[in-house]
């Protein structure tokens, strides 16, 4: 009985976070079709592995944690494309006029971009953000701060100018 | 410069256009999820009434729970049973202890079947009922240890953790009983291991991989070419497939299978080794399995094991 109502509950919760899902996995991936995918495997995940959340209140985190876990899968299954593409992007030497904004996230590892998205656009605390990762509080404000660094020194309009 | 660039950012990302379609895909899979919890809810249903009768080992374990029951029921009728012949030994799965634990959103949830081997006289056999039980709790127990370090560690922090161990029956055919573990383990990222405890129908024994092959002979090197052969093909195949074989790091590389290597007989009696994440493929991979040509060990397999 009880698995019914969190079943009912992660349904719920999916139908109501499927767009801010599919932001995230396009953070990562980049490109509609594969971002399509991973929401579509992580609605499945959440409905099938439904019983395995034990309260009410973790179905948000849970949810995230496995949208991130779904998209770290494909990006490792289909590395050598996007990996070679991305050595490159970490030149520094460049300064972007007209940068594509999202694009500067590509300068971060895949935690770094869990962690900024999850932080400033869909406005986790850091305590939930933490719990997402599998870390604790303290790691995640330094991956924070790290990932701010990196971001200001690619965005810096006076960088290398 | 922090907050305009987190302001752009967020900006940019909110402007991420849904496709039309995105609603449908989250439908299709949450379709599908229920699809099958139903399905398996329902074989769920029906393994447990057989747990409760008994019968699990199939019409063997059918057989001698009417001559049971009809026994019971009369002297006549218990005569005329005892004709039905018992082939080999009987071993099936009596009874299950269930371990489950949810603290700091940490749990486990192990299942610990216990095993009764039976004569073909319809005897216990002491022996290797022990043997397997007792194994299998040496087993769910280092599990459950773990577990229980790992929340203690944890202290009041919330810890992330969940370890699930499922067993089921694999085969259970005139010579062999194969019961298998699946250990799922979710920390930040998952880990997938399997665990398959087999038993030799015909002398009632507990046995490992060289317990299908005649005495003395080399199956090891035979069994570890085919499988390289099959890694090379499958790398050559799919680019999205690899294996530790031919790597940077020789001595990560698979040199070949041993005698603890787990394996099953599936359905088609083919033998069939499996191994853990990690353990000759990047992590990706998750568990593998090949299935070995029958031809590659004709000669050396003992009769009935494989087809």
């Amino acid at each position: 009985m009880r698995t019914d109502i969190i079943q009912k509950k992660v349904e719920e919760t999916v139908l109501s976070s499927y767009e801010a899902m599919y932001r995230l996995a396009y953070a990562y991936v980049r490109n509609e079709a594969d971002a399509l995918d991973i929401v579509q495997e992580s609605s499945y995940k959440a409905i099938k592995n439904a019983s395995s959340v034990k309260r009410e209140a973790h179905i948000k985190t849970w949810l995230w944690r496995i949208v991130m876990n779904t998209a770290l899968d494909f990006i490792r299954k289909n590395q050598r494309e996007i990996a070679v593409e991305s050595f490159y992007e970490n030149g520094k030497e460049d300064c972007y006029p007209d940068f594509d904004m999202l694009q500067a996230l590509q300068i971060l590892t895949q935690q770094e971009k869990t962690v900024v998205a999850l932080r400033f656009f869909e406005d986790l605390k850091l305590k939930e953000i933490a719990a997402v990762l599998g870390e604790n509080t303290n790691t995640v404000k330094t991956i924070l701060y790290r990932s701010l660094r990196k971001l200001k020194a690619a965005l810096e309009p006076t960088e290398g100018a | 410069m922090n907050e305009e660039i987190i302001t752009k950012l967020k900006e940019e990302y909110e402007n991420i256009k849904t496709p039309a379609n995105l609603r449908q895909k989250v439908e299709a899979g949450i379709q599908q999820a229920k699809k099958e919890r139903s399905d398996s809810m329902n074989e769920k249903r029906k393994s447990n009434v057989m747990v409760y009768l008994g019968r699990t080992a199939g019409i063997a374990a059918a057989a001698l729970l009417l001559i049971t029951v009809m026994a019971n029921s009369g002297a006549g009728i218990a005569h005329a049973m005892s004709k039905i012949p018992v082939i080999g030994t009987i071993a099936e799965i009596v009874t299950f202890r269930h371990y489950e634990n949810s603290e700091n959103n940490m749990d486990a949830d192990i299942k610990i079947p216990e095993v009764s081997v039976k004569n073909e006289d319809g005897t216990v056999n002491e022996e290797t009922t022990h043997k397997i039980n007792k194994s299998i709790q040496e087993y769910t127990d280092a599990i459950i240890a773990q577990y229980e370090a790992d929340v203690a560690a944890a202290g009041d922090s919330e810890g992330h953790m969940n370890v699930s161990l499922d067993y089921s029956v694999i085969t259970d055919s005139e010579h062999l009983f194969s019961i298998r573990f699946d250990e799922l383990l979710i920390m930040a990222s998952g880990t997938q291991m399997v665990k398959i405890y087999h038993i030799d129908k015909q002398t009632g024994e507990l046995i490992g991989l060289s317990g299908l092959f005649k005495d003395g002979v080399d199956y090891i090197t035979p069994i570890s070419e085919n499988i390289k052969q099959q890694m090379k093909t499958q790398m050559a195949a799919d680019e999205s497939v690899s294996y530790f074989l031919d790597s940077d790091v020789p001595e990560w590389d698979f040199q070949g299978i041993t005698a603890d290597t787990t394996f099953y007989v599936n359905e088609n009696g083919k033998l069939v080794i499996v191994f853990n994440e990690y353990e000759v493929a990047p992590g990706y991979m998750g568990s593998v399995e090949f299935e070995i040509p029958t031809e590659v060990v004709q000669d050396l397999v003992q009769e009935g094991f494989l087809q």
